[in-house]
């Protein structure tokens, strides 16, 4: 195999990871609460500046500093559902009004990160140092790490909804939410777990990918731009898509990389989304509008 | 109300009239008022110390509130969730301003391409998207945003300048005026323009378009059901969108003097946000009362440096959830108790207060 080769599958298989796992937290509150979070972003630099404070700061270790980092990501998208989503939930124009609502969190938390730290660029210390080499390819230990995390998590994400009472729930509520609530499943309760746990997931992958990237006060709009796609891509809602088209676009965006430049990475994802938006709207395991996660 | 009183009603049908064609019921005595007032208020202005400042303010205002008119026509009454706004102000200013810079145009010819060309783009856009469902207009616009900022940044030299933009375009020269007298052509022309959007987009809204687009945003089944096509209207809106966006777009590069990459950043998209949901989201003055509150307020928060973006996010947030309408309806409430002589017909705007997705309905 050819060290290009093996670039661009290294590269494709440890971004399509990072965009799974991104990606998971969108479609399980798109899935469950309908809404569009375009604060998700925000969240994943909530999690990683908490880390890289308590790294910085408090001189703890980052295996310290990773679950404080997704607890207070997971606590800070509660706090937004609380403030912001709660009050409009099933009131009309519940669109308009959570879709401005995300955008203004966004827009204050990059704004606060930049007043409490600075705009300059932060390293997070991996979790586990080292690397080693295949075909001439540097293969980070951490990388190795975010990915299998990020299948663990799927496999997780996967029981969780499939044999647990929240999990049930969860699902019963992203199918038919008056069904769900009388058989007395607390929607709105449900509604913040969910966004929680997507929280949580948001924050865990902003602290792993922060060694990568580095992290400034709108390292999280990339991200989640790349999620959306992802989460188009193998259909809104649905957990398994989210899986296979984050390893697919991630290995597409990389081997273009490779071999015609970077330039025309961006380009060449959207013209894949804009065709597959053509041949299946929804997605690759999209399941229409009736059944969702 | 008895059966007979509703029968002769029914009979006389002046309150239907009205209800259906309410731009009848503006004075012209109040427009000619407000034309007669801006045309003659620079003249006024040059006379005190900071005029200039004052006329550039207004300038800047006329150029945003044709922006945030045209986006909130689109996103706010016809319901598509566009972020591609301020990628086509940036079509509309790099199209007149390649055309003088490269071509040697005449600004004032250029700046009549560049809504023409913000159109192609739009239909480009929409004609794939606009199909879709809301969540993928946004993606797919935000996508589109991204891929500009890449174009112009690292596109051919003569566009992308070495990633600055434009730095040296040709500015609109009124003769052989300068200083204070060409502010002056300046402002009438950003005026004009602007009393141009206005107008159109007034009577877009109020024309049968301009219903149909309402019950698409209210109740799409029904609307559908009723024999509108949904695709055909938005598309129309974008398309009309597009225009007045892009002539503003480049307006602002011949008064400038050039087009910068920063336009594609992600403040410029939150300003204007920021005016259509301040002002009132999907009600005709709200745009532009939310213009003239954020320009206007900006002057004196600047100091706040980013102090100033925590509030506006929080403000934003917060006026979204909490307040939807904005703050034009409670404009109209008081112009109503106060000043109107009769009560106006009920407003055709209806905020997003009114019921919405009726998937359970049918």
């Amino acid at each position: 195999m050819s060290t290009q080769f093996v670039q661009a599958l290294w590269g494709g298989i440890l971004f399509g990871s990072v965009y799974g796992l991104m990606a998971l937290g969108l479609t399980l509150v798109w899935g469950a609460v309908r809404l569009l979070n375009l604060a998700h972003g925000a969240i994943f630099v909530v999690g990683s500046y908490v880390a890289y404070w308590v790294v910085s700061s408090l001189n703890l270790p980052i295996l310290v500093a990773l679950p404080i980092g997704v607890l207070a990501a997971a606590a800070f998208a509660y706090l937004m559902h609380l403030i912001f989503i709660r009050p409009v939930i099933g009131k009309p124009g519940f669109d308009n009004s959570t879709l401005i609502a995300t955008v203004g969190v966004s827009i204050a938390v990059s704004a606060a990160a930049i007043l409490i730290f600075n705009p300059e660029y932060k390293v997070i210390p991996p979790v586990i140092g080292g690397n080693f080499t295949v075909s001439e390819v540097q293969i980070t230990k951490q990388g190795l790490l975010v990915i299998g995390t990020s299948l663990a998590l799927f496999g997780l994400v996967y029981l969780f909804l499939t044999y647990t009472r929240l999990g049930m729930a969860i699902r019963a509520v992203s199918q038919q939410q008056e069904a769900a609530s009388l058989m007395a499943i607390p929607v709105v309760r449900t509604y913040g777990m969910v966004i929680a746990i997507s929280g949580a997931l948001a924050g865990l992958a902003g602290v792993l990918l922060s060694p990568f990237f580095f992290l400034n006060p709108n390292s999280g709009f990339n991200p989640m731009i790349q999620a959306l796609i992802v989460t188009i891509f193998g259909g809104l809602g649905s957990v398994r898509g989210a899986l296979v088209a984050g390893f697919v676009l991630g290995i597409f965006e990389s081997f273009i990389e490779v071999y015609y430049g970077v330039a025309w990475a961006q380009p060449g994802v959207f013209l894949l989304i804009i065709l597959m938006l053509i041949l299946r709207p929804n997605g690759l395991f999209g399941i229409g509008e009736v059944r969702r996660l | 109300m008895s059966a007979q009183t509703a029968a002769t009603v029914g009979l006389t049908r002046p309150a239907l009239d009205l209800a259906a064609a309410p731009w009848r019921r503006v004075s012209v005595w109040t427009v000619g008022g407000v034309v007669a007032a801006a045309i003659v208020l620079p003249l006024l202005l040059v006379r005190l110390d900071i005029g200039t400042y004052l006329m550039t303010l207004l300038i800047l205002f006329f150029v945003q509130a044709v922006v945030a008119q045209s986006w909130n026509l689109i996103m706010g009454y016809g319901g598509i969730y566009s972020f591609a706004q301020v990628a086509l102000f940036a079509v509309g200013g790099w199209t007149s301003g390649v055309l003088v810079h490269s071509l040697g145009w005449n600004p004032f010819l250029a700046i009549l391409v560049s809504p023409l060309v913000a159109v192609v783009a739009a239909l480009g856009i929409g004609l794939p998207t606009l199909r879709l469902r809301g969540v993928y207009v946004v993606l797919l616009t935000l996508a589109f945003h991204e891929l500009a900022r890449v174009f112009a940044v690292t596109g051919p030299r003569f566009i992308s300048g070495g990633g600055y933009g434009l730095v040296t375009v040709q500015t609109f020269q009124f003769g052989n005026a300068i200083g204070d007298q060409r502010t002056i052509y300046l402002y009438y022309l950003a005026g004009l323009i602007f009393a141009i959007a206005t107008f159109v987009i007034w009577r877009v809204i109020h024309s049968p378009l301009g219903v149909a687009m309402t019950a698409l945003r209210d109740s799409e089944t029904y609307a559908v059901s009723r024999g509108i096509n949904q695709f055909r209207v938005r598309l129309v809106l974008f398309a009309i969108s597009a225009f007045f966006t892009g002539l503003a777009g480049g307006y602002s590069t011949h008064y400038n003097g050039g087009i910068s990459t920063t336009i594609f950043d992600f403040p410029r998209i939150i300003d204007l946000l920021a005016m259509i949901v301040i002002g009132g989201w999907g009600t005709f003055g709200g745009p532009i009362l939310g213009a003239g509150l954020v320009i206007g307020l900006d002057q004196y928060l600047v100091a706040l440096g980013d102090y100033q973006t925590l509030i506006l996010g929080l403000a934003l947030a917060g006026i979204a959830v909490f307040a939807p309408q904005g703050l034009w309806p409670l404009l109209r409430a008081t112009y109503e108790k106060y000043l109107a002589a009769e009560p106006l017909p009920p407003a055709v705007e209806v905020s997003p207060a009114a019921p919405h997705d009726t998937t359970d309905e049918l």
